[in-house]
């Protein structure tokens, strides 16, 4: 299965369902769905090393949308490659290259709600809602 | 035929368009579930979870009485929007998830002195100055930059600090809730992250539905309150909704993961996990009370710069003597915690979607409204009536202080855009005489009247509720929006 994403229904807010064949690759589908979300243009390419420590995984992913989201609203940022992701316990590294413009949409916050990440028959699974 | 919706919940009606959840109903509630409706409004509630998120927060250690729906309940992350929860002063929990991530997103009222006969052909002109002098949508630029001992002080004072500056004058922090200023608020506690996201934002709408609103007095239907409020059939007034912008979503974000990490130290056992909370006492919930005073302060901040904003386009259209005499009706917040009194009992009332209303004779209202009751305004959608109400003592009897904040939402926003495009919208609202200035067609469409529930419905159980009581009612003639 290839890695994708999709966006549920979720009265006022986002849900961001993410399927991929490693754990690694839902944390690369979720970069690429905030970038669908915040729809940046065409701007200065820009790259960014990143680093995010969290409690657990389903955290870190939060952590990891949650600084995306940070660099977008501070600095135009919008990703359209991860290089590099190291998933570490607890944290997380990654080198975000992107465009720097002004994105039309921006996050307000990554919640806890309904927060999911596990293995579900033999690929990984992810749920996040997102504060719009 | 279907099994009827809500079957599987224990809901009783209890009082005049009062249902209740008892406390029995689930082994980990601690106080019952109360929701304020009628049947059709409730049928709604029952199409989302919202009821099941709010026995969620009948769990909350500390809660005291009931976790308290308004008519306008809707489906939220955590706690529903248009929920209330008290807990004990001082070991009851505090919970960043209950205030939400725009802390204190609020609306703020100011009445011009011209009617719109009057305004005539102006109306275009001054929505497009409005949409000019406050910036909406993502982007950043034309906000006031704050930073530094600057930004520090507007933590600590809200918008007197912008007073001291020139900025909006003192009768309008008089008329703002709490006098725009949350006591305990302590800008160490507001981490860079957070400075670093509001800075620029301070005097700018945001998107979503944030919004400035130019409005009619369509119909007063309480003569002396209306007066009271300086209101008259045919008035010119705007609306202003916004709030603590990207600063407090992190200060949110912040304490949420902060009280995530910390909540089982405390022995606190959650049904979801958004629900993160510490007692009020611990070290997290006293830096989080004082970090959400700051944030707090700064929203309001915002929307006294939004109203200088507003005011400096009147002076550009319409004349100083105009600018001068656009009266700032009040200000209210409806997603905030705030230490109150109700029968010798200190609680933390957490409103989320859910706005104070102070009836007569509170000490906490400014002179000219102590005899009226407390100002409070509910937005319904573009396109839909809004309304002016007044705070009833029922609200202090039956739901600490606090009545609703909008129509409330109906459909998902990928649901809104399933059913309409943004320029087509904007079509119909034009048609509708109401002129558009709005940064992104699909925000536009999101917040499509549609979307939201029947407000005349919602302030119609509020008022039988004895919570508030319908002063007036206003009628959009021009938006501008993120």
């Amino acid at each position: 299965v290839p890695p994708a994403h999709r966006f549920a229904s979720h009265t006022g807010e986002v849900e961001i369902e993410i399927e991929a064949p490693t754990e690694r690759d839902v944390f690369a589908e979720a970069a690429r769905a905030l970038a669908e979300l915040m729809d940046g243009e065409d701007g200065e390419p820009a790259t960014r090393d990143v680093r995010v420590e969290a409690a657990d995984r389903p955290a870190l992913l939060a952590e990891w949308l949650g600084e995306l989201a940070f660099l977008a609203e501070t600095e135009g940022l919008v990703p359209e490659r991860v290089a590099a992701l190291e998933l570490g316990e607890g944290a997380l590294r990654a080198r975000v290259e992107g465009r720097t413009s002004t994105p039309r949409h921006l996050v307000k916050a990554v919640t806890y709600h309904d927060l999911t990440l596990e293995e579900r028959d033999g690929s990984w699974f992810a749920r996040v809602v997102l504060d719009v | 035929m279907s099994a009827p919706r809500g079957a599987g919940l224990d809901l009783r009606p209890v009082g005049e368009s009062l249902w209740e959840i008892p406390a029995s109903s689930r082994p980990d509630m601690r106080v019952p579930a109360r929701v304020f409706a009628d049947r059709e409004l409730l049928d709604a509630i029952l199409d989302d979870r919202s009821l099941e998120q709010l026995q969620n927060v009948a769990t909350l250690p500390g809660i005291v009485e009931a976790a308290l729906a308004m008519p306008d309940i809707h489906q939220g992350y955590g706690f529903p929007v248009g929920g209330v929860a008290a807990t004990e002063v001082p070991d009851g929990v505090v919970s960043p998830g209950g205030v939400g991530y725009d802390i204190n997103c609020g609306v703020r009222l100011l009445a011009l002195p011209v009617t719109l006969a009057e305004l005539g052909g102006r109306r275009e002109t001054l929505v497009h100055e409005i949409s000019r002098a406050a910036p909406a949508g993502a982007g950043k630029e034309g906000g006031i930059r704050v930073r530094g001992d600057d930004l520090d002080r507007l933590l600590r004072m809200g918008p007197s600090a912008l007073v001291e500056r020139g900025i909006g004058t003192g009768d309008d922090v008089e008329r703002t809730e709490s006098q725009g200023c949350l006591e305990g608020a302590d800008p160490s506690a507001v981490s860079e992250r957070a400075r670093l996201r509001g800075e620029g934002q301070l005097g700018t709408i945001g998107s979503g539905n944030h919004f400035v609103e130019l409005q009619r007095v369509e119909e007063v239907l309480d003569a002396e309150t209306a007066a009271a409020f300086g209101l008259r059939e045919g008035q010119v007034a705007v609306l202003i909704h916004s709030g603590s912008r990207g600063l407090g979503h992190q200060v949110c974000t912040d304490y949420v993961k902060r009280m995530d990490a910390a909540h089982r130290r405390y022995g606190i056992e959650l049904p979801d996990r958004q629900l993160a909370c510490a007692p009020q006492s611990s070290p997290e919930g006293r830096a989080y009370l004082a970090a959400m005073a700051a944030a707090a302060n700064f929203a309001w901040a915002n929307r006294h710069a939004l109203a200088h904003a507003v005011r400096e386009s009147v002076r550009r259209v319409l004349g100083g003597e105009a600018a001068d005499g656009t009266r700032q009706v009040y200000d209210v917040a409806h997603n905030v915690a705030k230490i109150e009194r109700y029968d010798g009992l200190e609680v933390c009332v957490h409103r989320k979607g859910a706005t104070r209303a102070f009836p007569a004779g509170s000490p906490d209202l400014p002179r000219d409204y102590r005899a009226t009751g407390q100002p409070v305004f509910v937005p319904g959608s573009m396109g839909t009536a809004s309304f002016v109400l007044a705070g009833e003592p029922g609200s202090i009897e039956r739901s600490f202080g606090t009545c609703c904040h909008g129509a409330g939402r109906r459909l998902s926003r990928t649901g809104a855009r399933k059913r309409i495009g943004g320029a087509e919208l904007r079509r119909q609202l034009e048609a509708e005489g109401i002129v558009v200035r709005c940064a992104s067609n699909r925000g536009l469409a999101e917040e499509a009247p549609f979307a939201y529930k029947d407000v005349d419905r919602v302030v119609a159980v509020v008022e039988r509720a004895g919570l508030a009581r319908r002063v007036a009612r206003l009628r959009p003639v021009g938006v501008v929006k993120g």
